[in-house]
């Protein structure tokens, strides 16, 4: 693209970003979403700098007691100064995107040519239900990103797809006595990695902006994931699980998840479910963690675990393969950083999950080539903002793991390898309202660094990682 | 139709919690850990354990600088700032950030309880870094005050050792950081109303631009706007790093 081609476009685009930023402004300074209502609190006081999603103690605090903090609403008519509330919030995000390749609705799949777009619209309730009781309820209607399992070929059309997103029931309780202080719960949620309160796991990780990624969505299988960070965290199961938090430093959780396409946890997946969509057993998830605060400093240090096994490539339905199961054991390690005293805001998070997965005879020799494959895939992050208005973030993503000619017959001899860097900048004028600029880089793909040598897919062959690049303007409304 | 019908189930499943929400607990059962900021049955001790604690923390010595130590404060001077807070006349931007919501339904007698419970805990002895050289020139501000900003000396209202007075704050011990950033929401302030006296003097709300911005930090603020105003950055950074080695 021209650069002068390139300036225009995103004149253009930013000018309808500023134009929605001064219809905003304008709004009550409270009106913002539901949890901030309920407290009292602005942005800043439960999340880092005042951009979701990372947590702040008081954040992390407020979601293990069961999002109840606040002024709870009662059927006896009493103190009722605030019930003037809305109980939901809309968070809209739009943006204009540019790919390094746009072949329309070839390399790119479903990607679509680089139009400024609204691409995701997520509508949220929840909060204090009782004094124990509380809950995070999201649904989204996404373009790009979908949370569904349609259809990924070169004509498929690109449907608004609506689905339940991340939701969570948490019933949990707060003692303090003279053996110590005790946060402990159960919830009951959609998604494994939904109880994470540090960041450091899939769901939670600062790359919450909805976009059509091409190395996850374009090409299949050139950017795995584990089941832990990846499979198992798309809202297609439901999960029970129980927490301890004790003297706000050692963290234990146990849960367990699987798929549950009827009856009333159902609704947990809706419209995630289909027929060709992965299938979980029950799936064993368990999380360890030290936690530790001073001055305006915190660190933690992790484990997390998934033990499972279950139908991961949709393939039991799709050509009535019986017994077609793979078994994983994923563990790893992850940390977070923060130094949190305004003007200044600070945090880096670092995981890294090791998976073994031991694949049945039904599968072998037809998705996979190897009985037995591992993947190590890493996170690293870095976030500083300033007076909660200017931030910059830096994103590391990648997989090192087992060759496999079948499941990866996109990679180099069948590599898995990847690499990413995801550097970007943005502006909150106003804490409803964050506008930035983000890139995607991947270093490499396939197991390479330069020519991605494709045979599948009908693909050309000069493709190198960076065909796979992605830029991005966009603005994000929440209310 | 499909995505119709997946509309229709999700927006009322959303509504029915949406609803569930209306319901909340029965204000006189459970109130023993209630975190439930609009129960006038709560005491202020539970709200000290289940509220305040996670910043404050639980016997009122924060860890976070963000946050300031309420230990031993005086309970004449907590009951005065929570009804600012509770009445939004302290507009500095942490009180709008954090303490407008927790204080927006609490009860003269939830107030009290709270002065009471933060007031009796023991003394705070904080032992982050204090920088030595600062901390000397801190004390003589302290003890002579800055004779050429016109600033007294401090010690004349909140006390040789910083221990408060009634309304006045108990400074001993308390954070260097919450200091500098407090006497720093003083000078602001000053500023602002100083560069805008022509347009002050005929505003109805003195504390408020004509914008509706707010200008002062509160209230009880003119004193410190003053006393702020006549020391240097350097000078506000050493008494404050002077105050947090007081015991």
């Amino acid at each position: 693209m021209k650069i002068t081609s390139f300036l225009f476009k995103a004149r253009g685009a930013f000018l309808a970003l500023m134009g929605g930023v001064v219809l905003l402004s304008s709004l009550d300074a409270n009106a913002i979403p539901v949890f901030a209502r309920q407290t009292g609190f602005k942005c800043v006081a439960c999340h880092v700098g005042g951009e979701y999603p990372q947590l702040t103690a008081l954040g992390r605090y407020f979601k293990l007691t069961g999002y109840t903090q606040g002024d709870a609403k009662n059927i006896f008519g009493e103190m009722t100064t605030n019930l003037d509330r809305s109980p939901f919030s809309v968070w809209l995000q739009a943006s204009k995107q540019w790919y390094a390749n746009t072949q329309p609705n070839g390399i790119n799949g479903t990607a679509p040519t680089s139009a400024f777009d609204a691409q995701t619209i997520s509508l949220f309730t929840g909060g204090h239900l009782t004094d124990n009781l509380g809950a995070f309820i999201q649904w989204t209607a996404a373009k790009y990103d979908p949370l569904t399992t349609v259809s990924t070929g070169p004509s498929a059309p690109l449907n608004w797809t609506v689905s339940i997103d991340n939701s969570e029931v948490r019933l949990a309780d707060h003692r303090v006595n003279s053996s110590g202080d005790w946060i402990y719960g159960a919830y009951l949620n959609n998604r494994i990695t939904m109880s994470d309160v540090w960041n450091t796991q899939e769901n939670w990780t600062s790359d919450w902006i909805g976009y059509f990624n091409t190395g996850f969505n374009g090409v299949a299988g050139l950017a795995p994931q584990t089941q832990l960070q990846g499979g198992l965290s798309q809202h297609n199961v439901v999960g029970l699980g129980t927490y301890l938090f004790k003297d706000k430093t050692w963290y234990g959780e146990l849960g367990v998840y699987r798929k549950v396409s009827n009856g009333p946890l159902s609704v947990f997946t809706e419209g995630v479910d289909a027929a060709s969509a992965p299938s979980y057993n029950n799936n064993l998830y368990t999380r360890f963690g030290y936690n530790k605060e001073w001055g305006p400093h915190e660190v933690f240090f992790g484990l997390h675990g998934l033990f499972g096994s279950g139908d991961p490539y949709g393939v039991n339905n799709l050509f009535s393969l019986a017994n077609a199961q793979a078994t994983w054991q994923d563990m790893g390690v992850d940390a977070q950083y923060q130094y949190i005293l305004d003007p200044h805001y600070f945090a880096a998070h670092f995981r890294l999950t090791h998976e073994n997965m031991q694949n049945s005879a039904p599968l072998v020799g037809g998705v996979v080539a190897n009985n037995a494959n591992t993947l190590n895939e890493y996170w690293a992050d870095m976030t500083y903002i300033y007076k909660a208005k200017y931030g910059a973030m830096l994103f590391f993503h990648g997989a090192r793991g087992t060759n496999d000619t079948t499941l990866y017959s996109s990679g180099v001899n069948g590599s898995p390898d990847w690499d990413s860097i995801m550097p970007s900048v943005f502006w909150a004028p106003y804490q409803n309202i964050r506008i930035g600029v983000m890139e995607t880089f991947y270093t490499r793909l396939g197991g390479t660094t330069s020519n991605l040598i494709t045979n599948a897919n009908n693909l050309p062959g000069s493709l190198s990682p960076h065909s796979f690049n992605t830029t991005m303007l966009y603005g994000s409304v929440i209310y | 139709m499909k995505t119709i019908t997946k509309i229709i189930s999700l927006s009322a499943m959303t509504l029915a919690l949406a609803s569930c929400a209306d319901l909340g607990s029965n204000p006189t059962h459970s109130s023993e850990r209630s975190r439930n900021l609009n129960n006038p049955n709560v005491t202020g001790s539970t709200y000290a354990q289940q509220v305040c604690s996670t910043c404050h923390g639980l016997n009122g010595q924060s860890i976070n600088p963000t946050f300031p130590n309420l230990a031993h404060q005086t309970k004449e001077y907590i009951a005065v700032e929570l009804h600012e807070l509770k009445d939004e006349t302290r507009l500095d931007p942490a009180a709008q950030q954090f303490m407008w919501g927790v204080a927006r339904n609490l009860t003269d007698k939830q107030i009290d309880q709270l002065a009471e419970y933060f007031s009796k805990q023991p003394a705070p002895v904080n032992t982050a870094y204090a920088d030595p050289k600062l901390v000397v020139e801190g004390k003589k501000i302290w003890q002579e005050g800055n004779l050429s900003g016109g600033v007294p000396p401090c010690s004349g209202c909140h006390g040789e050792n910083a221990e408060g007075n009634a309304n006045i704050p108990r400074l001993a011990g308390q954070h260097s950081d919450y200091i500098y950033k407090q006497l720093t929401v003083f000078n602001d302030d000053y500023e602002l109303v100083n560069d805008h006296k022509d347009i002050q003097s005929n505003l109805e709300d003195p504390g408020v631009t004509e914008n509706g911005e707010p200008w002062r930090a509160g209230n009880n603020g003119a004193v410190m706007e003053l006393m702020s105003h006549g020391l240097s950055k350097e000078q506000r950074m050493a008494v404050a790093n002077y105050l947090q080695t007081l015991r």
